[in-house]
């Protein structure tokens, strides 16, 4: 999967914002949005919220996540824990990139933001790494990945699937009469 | 053909919703579910046609009411935009069984023909149409290029022999949306022994495509 189709997924997401213009209900195929009053907060999925930001309609209210002391918690209890840590949300990293590159003026603090989700991705990329080449190495059949997202997920997919169809073909060629043959083409 | 198996399965979706009618965004959560299954799974899916015909109709309808509204409407925009993202997906998707079927097509084909009536079919007509001429094709460019300067004895080649199969033991990413228990996980090597797993509502695995496969099919997890 491309990583595009991922942020494309996260878009879905709500987010609050707050509008400058008014404009009644409007009726969308995937659910109703709006009526927006200019000042009062209203919830929309985030690809409307970046184009009204682009457009200078709206301020966004970043996530309640998306704040310092909490993403410091976090990144703290990732960097304790050997298991991958519930996450905010599971599009933190596509939503960090997406708001803190459209809508930085409306976070505050939005640099340490931006490390912050940095250092907590690298944190677990690097534990999946960790388990990747524990899974190979032990020759698990099923690994139980709760809390890894999707953008974490297809950081790995390709390499990783791969490398397991080779060593599948590999293994199945060893062993005769186990599987039958693939090297038909 | 086509319009038996497009009622039958209108059916199934009338007993799985009891007489309810899915509102469009449950539609577009269907069709974005398709669409993730069929990008991550190693075979050909069944092929959703009335999620597909719903979605398009839905455009259509929306495109239409549309037409009539004048230039610099901030309505309209939007709409458009939501149009453009749904319409993305439901190409994404199209496009993706398109490219199963090149990949795979003496398979799907041979699949087809084995298939019982009254079993839904994994291709929509135009599906169908599509394989069948991709194969025709194929084999007249084949013929053209190599098996006629060829020996007698070596002027035909058996296409499903030519045309590795879909690899139902690649692994995938999945999430259980249904708990499910005692699944069979096979060893790797002969020095373990299999094992079973419980997939839980909600949890995220790692496992061959074969163990899953059906319970992909029935909807019970979705591929990731």
């Amino acid at each position: 999967m491309d990583p595009s189709e991922a942020e494309f997924l996260a878009e879905k997401e709500t987010i609050t914002i707050i509008p400058n213009f008014s404009l009644d209900k409007v009726f969308l195929i995937g659910g109703d949005l709006g009526p927006f009053n200019p000042g009062l907060p209203v919830d929309v999925p985030v690809w409307f919220a970046l184009n009204l930001k682009q457009r200078q309609k709206c301020r966004i209210v970043p996530p309640a996540w998306m704040d310092v002391e909490k993403l410091e918690e976090m990144r703290d209890l990732e960097r304790r824990e050997g298991a991958f840590t519930p996450v905010p949300s599971p599009f933190y990293m596509e939503l960090s990139k997406l708001l803190l590159n459209y809508a930085s003026d409306n976070i505050p603090k939005a640099d340490e933001i931006r490390t912050l989700v940095k250092d907590i991705w690298d944190t677990r990329i690097a534990k999946l790494r960790l388990s990747a080449d524990r899974f190979i190495s032990q020759m698990e059949a099923h690994a139980r990945l709760d809390n890894l997202t999707l953008m974490e997920i297809n950081t790995i997919r390709s390499f990783l699937l791969d490398s397991l169809n080779c060593m599948y073909r590999l293994r199945s060629n060893l062993q005769p009469g186990s599987s039958k043959d693939r090297a038909d083409y | 053909m086509s319009d038996a198996t497009f009622e039958d399965e209108c059916d199934v979706n009338q007993d799985d919703s009891q007489e309810d009618v899915m509102t469009p965004a449950e539609l577009i959560a269907k069709l974005e579910e398709a669409w993730l299954n069929e990008k991550f799974s190693p075979e050909l899916l069944e092929n959703k046609a009335e999620v597909v015909e719903c979605v398009m109709e839905q455009l259509t309808h929306m495109d239409a009411n549309l037409q009539r509204v004048k230039k610099g409407d901030m309505k309209a925009s939007i709409h458009r935009m939501e149009i453009d993202r749904i319409r993305f997906v439901l190409s994404s998707y199209l496009r993706s069984r398109l490219q199963k079927i090149e990949k795979f097509f003496p398979h799907v084909l041979e699949k087809e023909k084995c298939r019982q009536a009254g079993e839904p079919s994994l291709l929509s007509p135009e599906e169908f149409a599509f394989a069948k001429e991709y194969y025709s094709n194929t084999e007249a460019y084949l013929k053209a290029v190599a098996l006629k300067r060829m020996p007698p004895n070596l002027q035909t080649v058996d296409m499903l022999k030519a045309v590795p199969e879909p690899c139902l033991d690649s692994f995938v990413f999945l999430r259980a949306k249904e708990s499910q228990e005692n699944i069979l996980v096979e060893p790797e090597t002969d020095d373990q022994r299999e094992y079973v797993v419980d997939l839980e509502e909600g949890s995220q695995h790692l496992m061959r495509y074969r163990t899953v496969a059906p319970l992909v099919s029935t909807g019970a997890v979705q591929l990731i």
